[in-house]
């Protein structure tokens, strides 16, 4: 241990010697080491330094001629206090001594900025676009500040009320101002490709229920369905699974006007009817797009999404226990 | 308290037992044990209080989670012997309940074989709905009972076997007369059988001799006795039961011919007939002698094929079960093909061309889908049939990994040549304009309680799976909410 502490030594000596024309900050170099493996120097990296200027030079002489009225006697301790009172640092956000600045910042600029636009006219909130706030926590990540989840919500209130100026006159300092607190995709940013009715007139949709699958092709015609390539009443036993596979058409009296044929695969004979459901109105919606509210209220819009909920441990199905034995 | 062995001893030694016999057998046989000599009697049972349950017991399972303690009541008188199987195979035609159409007018001789029917729903006349009853040819699945009186829809179906009656007919004149077969084919309660029914009504109303199989199932399912056809190569069955009922029907169904016509030949059977009698007396005869009915049927077979007499309508349901191996055994334990028995193999026979009607006919097979054995050479024989009418350049072909049955391949091979003669008759969906008629017809019946407009029709016809006339009748008639 000793030879080698006594070889370090010199090779340091060495080392020093030849570079010591350059001149170069001083590095702590390791003096005592555990490490049986040879001594290696840290990686230099060149930090970049966020831009930094400093505080202007404090001008004493302007002090002093300012202050140079009173007199030549006393100007030793009344200026050096009026110097001292100078020199007391103010930041930048009179929240900074707060727990949490940031937050404060942000709740009193949009305070601020509401009352700045609190004349605009609004619209109905429900009538406002939608809008996807960020959460609380990716707010308190953001700011890395222990906001409580009360106050957050005051300024998600503030920024509600801003989102109802009517969008016509709506500021550009308001817009801007509020994309710092709404989350990176809002909704409706995914607009699904419209259908398309192909060359030989066919309209494609595609439904899901439990786990069945269909896909519908709709042409103009009369009243024709083929499922599978069997007729309707072959495939649909019952009268109920026959309606819901094309209620979307019967719903809306269009059953007269189009011909389905369909594929469907998977599940049971309710989940098929009910996927072909949803797989019709799609189709459909394509041909006639003006029908989607009253599909709506006939319930064939929606993705129905239950599905069958799993069995858990110590469970005899998904949420059944076993029969209590006494002993 | 002494013991009772010692009394026992006691009353032994007592010279005249039956002085003593009244108190010594009390006190020979106590009946509990007791701590006083005073009788039991005098103890009073505590009286179990009413309406006081005792507190279960420990450790015995008290929750009674049986819905009904009490026996089932008596469920009043149990139907006779037969009664059941009476009322499952009981033919309803009419219903007093609904109205009567009063548009409705019936077929006739004249009318029978009009195009101008088509698309119209047509009563069938009295007579021959006994005739039609006679030959069994209402089936129990089918709703005659929901209507006031049998009526049928004149479907294009109808309308082109209405033709093919009209062709034998004109025939008939000439020398040439033509057997004419048809396979009814078709989805399941697209109304096969009633288009059979119909076929048997324009038959009836036309004056020919109709036979009718009314279950090819019944035939084949060794439901009825069979015995070897003596002189036979390879051994044929008959079954002599089975034809007796047959010659019953035939002789209920075509009576008035029968009657009047008299044997022109000498029957060569079992049992001796005057020269002079009339088929009637014929077919009486192996009506009342079961073991000569098979004779008979021959026999009548023959008259009816001498010159001068009517053309003949044989008709089958079920035609699968014809097509495959019967229920019955031969002598070595094989099973014995449905063409040995005699009935089938007669039909058969017919069907395949191998024999003619002399005086021209129709012979009319009906399968179904609702109770097929599995027939893989019918059925690709009527793929092949039905292929040929749609599309000539793609004909299925045989799966050669299937074993074919050679005997009902050969009996069908004209399904695969271009035979006018031979062909399927494809049952599908009706038309709307039939949909309308028939609907209407329900409408009037006082069946269906809503307006029979064109949106309404449409919506029953494709949910009935483009017009499935059995579907039809099903959605709009029998479930109604």
């Amino acid at each position: 241990m000793a030879s080698r502490e006594l070889s370090r030594s010199v090779r340091r000596a060495f080392t020093f010697l030849g570079t010591r024309t350059r001149p170069q900050c001083e590095r702590i170099s390791q003096s005592r080491c555990i490490s049986t493996t040879a001594a290696r120097h840290a990686e230099v990296t060149e930090d970049v330094q966020e831009p930094f200027s400093a505080a202007p030079p404090i001008e004493f002489k302007d002090e002093d001629g300012g202050s140079g009225k009173d007199g030549k006697g006393g100007k030793g301790g009344k200026g050096g206090k009026n110097i001292l009172r100078t020199l007391r640092v103010v930041p930048a956000s009179p929240s900074y001594f707060s727990a949490k600045p940031t937050f404060t910042d942000d709740f009193l600029s949009l305070s601020a900025l509401l009352r700045k636009v609190a004349t605009l006219p609004t619209i109905p909130n429900a009538e406002a676009p939608k809008v996807a706030w960020k959460t609380i926590d990716q707010y308190r990540i953001m700011t890395n500040e222990p906001v409580k989840t009360q106050r957050y919500h005051k300024m998600l209130h503030i920024l509600r009320r801003l989102n109802c100026i009517h969008p016509s006159l709506m500021p550009a300092e308001v817009l801007q101002t509020m994309l710092r607190y709404k989350k990176a995709n809002q909704p409706g940013d995914v607009k699904p490709k419209p259908g398309v009715i192909d060359e030989l007139g066919r309209s494609k949709g595609v439904g899901r229920r439990k786990t069945s699958s269909a896909v519908a092709w709709l042409v103009e015609g009369e009243g024709e369905a083929l499922i599978n390539g069997k007729s309707l009443s072959q495939f649909f036993g019952r009268l109920h699974h026959r309606e819901s596979a094309v209620w979307a058409l019967k719903a809306t009296q269009r059953l007269d006007k189009y011909n389905v044929f369909a594929l469907v695969q998977g599940g049971g004979l309710t989940g098929q009817a009910e996927a072909l459901t949803l797989a019709v109105a799609k189709a459909l919606l394509v041909h006639e797009p003006a029908l989607k509210p009253a599909l709506r209220r006939a319930g064939c819009v929606t993705r129905d999404p239950r599905k069958v909920e799993r069995k858990k441990p110590g469970h005899v199905k998904a949420r059944k226990m076993p029969t209590w034995v006494k002993r | 308290m002494p013991p009772s062995i010692c009394l026992r001893n006691f009353s032994r030694l007592s010279i005249d037992a039956a002085a003593h016999s009244s108190s010594a057998s009390r006190l020979l046989h106590p009946r509990a044990a007791f701590f006083s000599t005073s009788s039991t009697r005098y103890a009073t049972v505590a009286a179990k209080r009413k309406g006081s349950v005792l507190p279960p017991k420990k450790g015995v399972k008290s929750l009674n989670t049986k819905k009904s303690k009490k026996a089932a009541a008596d469920a009043g008188k149990r139907p006779a012997q037969g009664e059941r199987k009476a009322q499952r195979k009981r033919i309803v035609l009419s219903n007093n309940n609904a109205l009567e159409v009063s548009s409705l007018k019936d077929l006739g001789k004249e009318n029978v074989l009009s195009e101008q029917n088509e698309g119209k729903v047509m009563g069938i006349p009295g007579d021959t709905v006994d005739a039609l009853r006679d030959v069994e040819a209402f089936k129990t699945t089918q709703g005659w009972s929901l209507f006031r009186r049998p009526a049928v829809l004149m479907r294009k179906e109808a309308v082109q076997l209405a033709r093919l009656f009209k062709e034998v007919e004109d025939s008939a004149a000439g020398q040439q007369k033509r057997t004419i077969r048809r396979i009814l084919s078709g989805d399941r309660k697209s109304g096969k059988s009633t288009l059979l029914l119909q076929g048997l009504t324009m038959g009836f109303l036309r004056e020919w001799f109709v036979i009718n199989l009314p279950e090819a199932q019944d035939i084949v399912s060794a439901h009825t006795e069979y015995a070897p056809l003596p002189d036979s190569q390879p051994t044929q069955y008959t079954q002599d039961e089975y034809t007796a009922n047959l010659l019953q029907q035939i002789q209920k169904a075509n009576g008035a011919f029968l009657l009047e016509t008299k044997l022109s030949t000498t029957p060569n059977l079992p049992i001796p007939l005057p020269e002079t009698a009339t088929l009637k007396e014929l077919v009486a005869l192996g009506q009342a002698n079961p073991e000569a009915s098979w004779p008979v049927f021959v026999a009548l077979w023959n008259e009816l094929s001498q010159p001068g007499r009517p053309p003949i309508l044989l008709a089958v349901d079920g035609l699968s079960h014809a097509m495959r191996n019967s229920e019955y055994l031969s002598a070595d334990v094989k099973p014995v093909h449905a063409h040995d028995l005699t009935l089938i193999r007669h039909f058969i026979d017919h069907l395949s061309g191998a024999k003619k009607l002399p005086n021209g006919g129709l012979v009319l097979g009906s399968t179904s889908q609702s109770n097929s054995p599995k027939a893989a050479a019918l059925d690709y024989s009527i793929e092949v049939a039905e292929a040929r009418q749609k599309s000539p350049d793609d004909i299925p072909q045989w799966n050669p990994y299937k074993s074919v049955d050679a005997r009902v391949m050969e009996s069908l091979k004209d399904l695969h040549t271009d035979n006018k003669n031979f062909d399927v008759i494809k049952v599908g969906g009706l038309t709307k304009e039939e949909a309308r008629a028939i609907m209407e017809y329900y409408a009037e019946s006082g069946l269906l309680r809503h307006t029979v407009n064109d949106g309404f029709v449409t919506e029953k016809w494709s949910l009935a799976g483009m017009g499935n006339i059995g579907e039809l009748e099903r959605t709009s008639v029998r479930l109604r909410i």
